[in-house]
């Protein structure tokens, strides 16, 4: 993805107020309705003070005029129990939107775990058969209009999972299961970002959910499930080598070959990605290469260690891995 | 020996009153500060005390406004390099530790600690000695927290502090435990206060002050004080819990051995919600006061006025899942805060339309508080409405922890407390310094912290819209939330040069400015009646109230109460709700024992943060200041005569 | 500022009074009510834990507290009311000497109970370090404690007071209020005790 694909992407897809998915649509007509109530409300109270503070008056200081005190009293009566009926009328609505939201899980819905790291989000696409598990990270490829249930755990502090196009937010609490269920009304693509503050790079913590349509999404998720390319080239038989020489290996798995850490993300089909650094840069030559030399120059405080390669050992790795597809 | 049940009453006027002059001069001997050291050092004054309160506060509040300054500065520009992570996650936690309780708790309970005996009729707080003591523990923590900010250990997990992020694991280092054992000074000088205004209030009240007569802002200061004291140790012992997880291994916390990370936001929470209404419902005292003022008649709909705060105060305490609605607790259980989240608004909003009707029915003068109380109304109304909407469990589970919510906060802490605040330091000023502050630079700094304030957190409703978090550092230029953000520091500078404005307008009045008077503006209530500023012993004699407008209402003579000595500290003691005279208390003398106390806590929770034997040392060390404190000393044979002699 | 009118003269009124009619008495109940909801918060977090995380409790591999002890001290706690009233009741009719040599049991009594308080943590058989469940039992029980000591020392203080020679009417009065927070003392530990050291068997 170019530099200028992802600002149009964000662009288009980071709002609550561009709802892509039922529930988001359910919110966000909830909101049309709150915020109507609201600004009129508020226009007839100001309106009253303004005019309460303004209008004019007799010379005399004010008698207590029993008259005029009832008829405050009144008009303070009439206002509040207006009040009451509006409040209870926004909370039959919000308990009504609420269960509509919780209902939803049904035996069709795809379920994916989802991990969350200090700073990126692990990704699990679980199936019976333990062969057929796909991992990747900070990318969720949803089948577009199908519901889909999130399985949220936490790997270290508590992360907030949010696209706010698609889907309200849920927790990532370790000790606890959470789970949210979303569906995206057309393929697309939605960006979200960690909404917890859960230490030093919570601010560069995003991710993308990808809605495909149902065959090109089956078609993605039997790739996700294949292990690794062996590499074809001389160039990027050279990369693996790097690779599995180097410190990545502590960190980093790649299906297929020894690398099995699952300290850091998933490489396996680390070029079917469209980010790299948890949605922070798209997942171009030029930007990898400065992230594996200096991750901290973009996140810092990063786990990722600065990795000073021969410009030739780096080459051959940016190869390498730019043939993960 | 029983106590006498009704005072004796008198015929004639006692000699005393023929030489008003003598007894002035005895009660200055009695009740004297004069200037020096240690005399400052050692005051029990309730108004000495409560000054450095708000000056204190203050300071803390430019501290955090720099703060917030320097984050919007960062914020201003997606990718900025004015803070990396690191420097501004201190700083955001910072700003919002040191508005939350370094500020806004302080500053509301010392406008009570000063205005409360006043407007009661009461010489002093019921305990002085505890009172100095509560604001030396206070100052000690600041000063603590800042002095490591500035050696780059200032706390960097939020004001919030979720575990676990802020447990051993995750905060390695000290950071953490200086926030949580910081907290504990706050905690404590709160509850000083509490207590304070509790046990004044129900005591100390002039004769004839039954509880159906007390002004408004009494009646604020007593629900408040009520919250403080039910709200506090949910934190302090939330705090205490974290701090030991981190300090010797407990597993509160810790999921791996049983503890719960919702534990802590439970706690936390628990006391979180009903802090933001232990900042706002003081505000609400000051806006009666100076709505009765400024229109020149009583708030309309007392008893209704008073039962909306004294439910404000009880429904704060339901609501307190409403700041975790996205971490999947049952929806059921979630439906039922909504409900209450949302019947608070009920009570703020007949408050709102008892101030309007008063308004309507009065004859409004557009000084610079009455035109804090319009702003009041309009921002808080904004922040109200955003608060209902935030209610809604599905609405607030977009919108969480984003910037929606920021913009929410700050309208109703800004619009709803700050305000008031202000106002009620322009309301005041005369009566505190005997001099008045500028109407004209008020009026430039009401619009421009009007205009600014909106203009740095309207934008916000929106960024929360568009997807932004909170607690970021920076954000990708991609986002398309670079303008909204500069517009917001274009609006934090405007904020920063109306409060320029404000101290400029303050330091001038001091030097001096036009001199007040008693009573400049006519005001409703016994504060009004003494001097400006008040002496040290508040009043010649305790006034007697016989309707809720005193000032108004009680003709050319002030009726007052005799027969108390003015040659040592002594006060009247009333009945709890009726307030009729029950009994005489003798005040302690100056002291230098609340200060050492103060020390000896800070020794004890300062070690506690470096090694548990710190309660070893600490414990032993405060016990002995308080029993320096408690030991009665200085008694003279003639003090057991003057027992007898009035047995 | 208006001249005074003079409508009662309070020349007469005590200066030393008991009960709610004394400032100190709120003081104290200000304080009774901030460490009773610290206490409660502490029994609170005790059932929360044990009801989200737990399926047995104590959690395996540690062993149920042994009760001799603290019955003893939970008892001895109950009783020591009987003397602290005596003193209270002695206090009001302003009899010194009854004061005295009720303090002096009292605080003989409260010594014990420090001393039993040591064997109470050795008899919840766990470390406070080991599971949630060793982690909340001792916060519950040392946070009474902190106010064992507190009253302790307070209890010692007063009874010294009553026997210097600048004793006043007066302090009577604070015996009172001392006594109220004893009570206090004495009887919320009842429950905890039941919490932490009885529950276990039976819940």
């Amino acid at each position: 993805m170019t530099a200028s694909g992802m600002l149009s992407l964000i662009q288009q897809s980071h709002s609550v107020l561009n709802p892509s998915s039922p529930q988001a649509r359910l919110i966000d007509r909830l909101w049309d309705a709150m915020y109507l109530v609201s600004v009129i409300v508020f226009l007839l109270v100001v309106a009253a003070l303004l005019w309460g503070t303004f209008r004019r008056r007799g010379p005399e200081a004010p008698e207590t005029d029993p008259g005029r005190e009832r008829s405050l009293t009144t008009a303070v009566s009439i206002a509040t129990a207006l009040t009451v009926l509006i409040l209870f009328g926004f909370l039959i609505y919000d308990v009504a939107v609420g269960r509509q939201l919780t209902r939803g899980f049904g035996k069709e819905a795809l379920q994916i775990r989802v991990i969350g790291h200090q700073w990126w989000w692990e990704v699990q696409y679980r199936d019976s058969i333990p062969k057929n598990w796909a991992t990747t990270a900070n990318e969720i490829h949803i089948p577009a209009g199908r519901p889909v249930a999130l399985e949220l755990l936490s790997n270290d502090v508590i992360h907030s999972f949010w696209p706010p196009t698609i889907s309200q937010k849920r927790d990532l609490i370790p000790g606890k299961d959470n789970s949210l269920w979303l569906q995206a009304d057309t393929p697309g693509v939605y960006r979200g970002q960690c909404a917890e503050y859960c230490g030093n790079q919570h601010a560069k913590m995003g991710f993308l959910v990808i809605a495909d349509r149902p065959d090109s999404f089956a078609s993605w998720l039997a790739r996700q499930r294949d292990t690794a390319l062996t590499p074809t080239t001389a160039l990027t038989r050279r990369g693996q080598e790097v690779f599995l020489a180097s410190t990545c290996v502590m960190c980093h798995a790649i299906s297929g070959t020894p690398a099995g850490s699952r300290i850091g993300p998933d490489l396996t089909h680390l070029a079917s990605r469209q980010t790299i650094a948890a949605g922070t840069l798209p997942n171009t030559r030029g930007n990898l290469a400065g992230w594996i030399v200096n991750p901290q120059s973009i996140k810092p405080g990063t786990r990722m260690p600065p990795n000073q390669l021969d410009p030739n050992d780096l080459q051959a790795l940016l190869a390498y891995l730019e043939s993960l597809k | 020996m029983s106590a006498a049940a009704a005072p004796a009453p008198v015929p004639q006027p006692p000699p005393a009153f023929e030489d008003r002059e003598r007894v002035r001069r005895e009660l200055e001997q009695t009740w004297d500060q004069p200037p020096g050291l240690v005399p400052w050092l050692t005051s029990v004054d309730h108004k000495s005390i409560a000054k450095r309160y708000i000056v204190t506060a203050f300071v803390f509040f430019v501290l955090a406004g720099l703060e917030a300054a320097t984050m919007r500065a960062q914020l201003a520009r997606p990718e900025n390099n004015v803070l990396g992570p690191d420097a501004y996650n201190q700083f955001f936690t910072m700003h919002g530790v040191t508005m939350m309780f370094l500020f806004a708790v302080p500053i509301m309970e010392a406008m009570g600690l000063y205005f409360v005996p006043l407007m009661i009729g009461a010489r002093n707080v019921a305990f002085p000695r505890l009172n100095a003591y509560g604001y030396w523990v206070y100052l000690c923590g600041g000063i603590f927290l800042y002095l490591m900010f500035f050696l780059n250990t200032g706390p960097d997990v939020g004001w919030f502090g979720y575990v676990p992020l802020s447990g051993p694991e995750f905060s390695p280092g000290k950071r953490a435990d200086v926030y949580a054992q910081a907290i504990t000074f706050t905690e404590i000088a709160a509850l000083v206060g509490s207590v304070e205004l509790i046990v004044t209030i129900f005591k100390n009240r002039a004769p004839g002050m039954t509880l159906n007569r007390m002004p408004l802002f009494v009646w604020a200061m007593l629900v408040q004080a009520f919250m403080v004291l039910f709200a506090m140790p949910w934190v302090a012992t939330a705090t205490q819990f974290l701090a030991m997880d981190r300090l010797i291994a407990t597993h509160f916390f810790n999921p791996a051995e049983g503890g719960d990370a919702l534990l802590w936001q439970h706690l936390f929470w628990f006391f979180g919600h009903p802090e933001v209404y232990i900042i706002f419902v003081p505000a609400l005292g000051f806006v009666s006061s100076i709505v009765a003022t400024f229109t020149r008649r009583p708030v309309f709909g007392y008893p209704v006025m008073v039962l909306s705060m004294i439910a404000t105060g009880f429904l704060g305490f339901g609501l307190w899942v409403h700041h975790m609605f996205t971490t999947g607790l049952p929806q059921l259980g979630q439906s039922f805060f909504t409900g209450a989240s949302m019947m608070i608004a009920i009570p703020s909003g007949i408050q709102i339309f008892c101030w309007i009707a008063t308004i309507w029915a009065g004859r409004p003068r557009f000084t610079v508080p009455f035109l804090f109380v319009l702003g009041f109304v309009v921002l808080f109304i904004i922040g109200g409405f955003t608060g209902v909407m935030i209610a809604s469990v599905p609405f607030d589970q977009q919108v969480h922890d984003s910037y929606f919510i920021v913009a929410h906060f700050h309208y109703v802490l800004i619009g709803g407390a700050v305000f008031p605040l202000f106002g009620a330091f322009y309301y005041w000023f005369p009566k505190v310094t005997g001099r008045m502050l500028s109407e004209r630079l008020g009026r430039w700094n009401f619009w421009l912290f009007f205009i600014g304030m909106n203009l740095t957190f309207f934008p916000m409703h929106q960024l929360g819209f568009e997807g932004m978090p909170r607690r970021v550092y920076t954000y990708l230029p991609e986002t398309g939330w670079g303008d909204l953000n500069l517009l917001a520091t274009l609006g934090a500078v405007t904020i920063a040069t109306s409060m320029l404005l404000f101290v400029i307008n303050v330091v001038k009045s001091l030097r001096p400015g036009l001199p007040a008077g008693d009573d400049p503006w006519g005001g409703e209530t016994l504060e009004w009646a003494t001097t400006s500023p008040p002496r040290h012993y508040n009043f010649e004699y305790p006034p007697v109230v016989e309707s809720r407008s005193p000032m108004w209402e009680s003709g050319p003579e002030m009726p007052v109460v005799t027969g108390l000595r003015t040659d040592v500290r002594d006060t009247l003691v009333t009945t709890l709700l009726d307030a009729e005279p029950d009994s005489k208390h003798r005040h302690p003398n100056p002291s230098i024992w609340p200060l050492l106390a103060a020390v000896a806590t800070t020794v004890l929770f300062v070690t506690l943060i470096f090694t548990p034997w710190g309660a070893v040392i600490g414990t032993p060390l405060l016990l002995l200041t308080l029993l320096g404190w408690g030991w009665p000393r200085g008694r003279e044979k003639w003090e057991q005569q003057l027992v007898e002699s009035e047995a | 500022m208006r001249a005074p009118r003079a409508v009662a003269d309070v020349r007469a009124l005590p200066r030393t009074v008991f009960g709610h009619r004394a400032l100190m008495w709120w003081g104290t109940m200000g304080f009774i009510v901030i460490e009773g909801t610290t206490l409660f918060i502490c029994a609170m977090a005790y059932f929360y834990l044990r009801r989200n995380n737990f399926t047995t409790w104590p959690p395996e591999h540690i062993y149920r507290p042994a009760l001799v002890i603290p019955t003893i001290q939970a008892l001895l706690m109950l009783v020591s009311i009987i003397p602290m009233r005596w003193v209270d009741r002695h206090s009001s009719r302003m009899d010194i000497r009854g004061v005295r040599s009720g303090l002096l049991i009292c605080s003989g009594l409260i010594l014990i109970m420090c001393v039993l308080r040591i064997f109470e943590f050795q008899a919840l058989k766990v470390r406070w370090d080991t599971s949630a469940y060793g982690s909340v039992a001792w916060a519950v029980v040392f946070t009474h404690t902190t106010l064992l000591v507190l009253e302790a020392a307070e209890t010692l203080a007063i009874t010294a007071l009553m026997f210097s020679p600048t004793v006043e009417e007066r302090d009577l009065s604070g015996v009172s209020d001392n006594a109220l927070y004893w009570y206090f003392l004495t009887g919320v530990w009842i429950p905890l005790y039941i919490a932490v050291y009885l529950s276990p068997y039976f819940m």
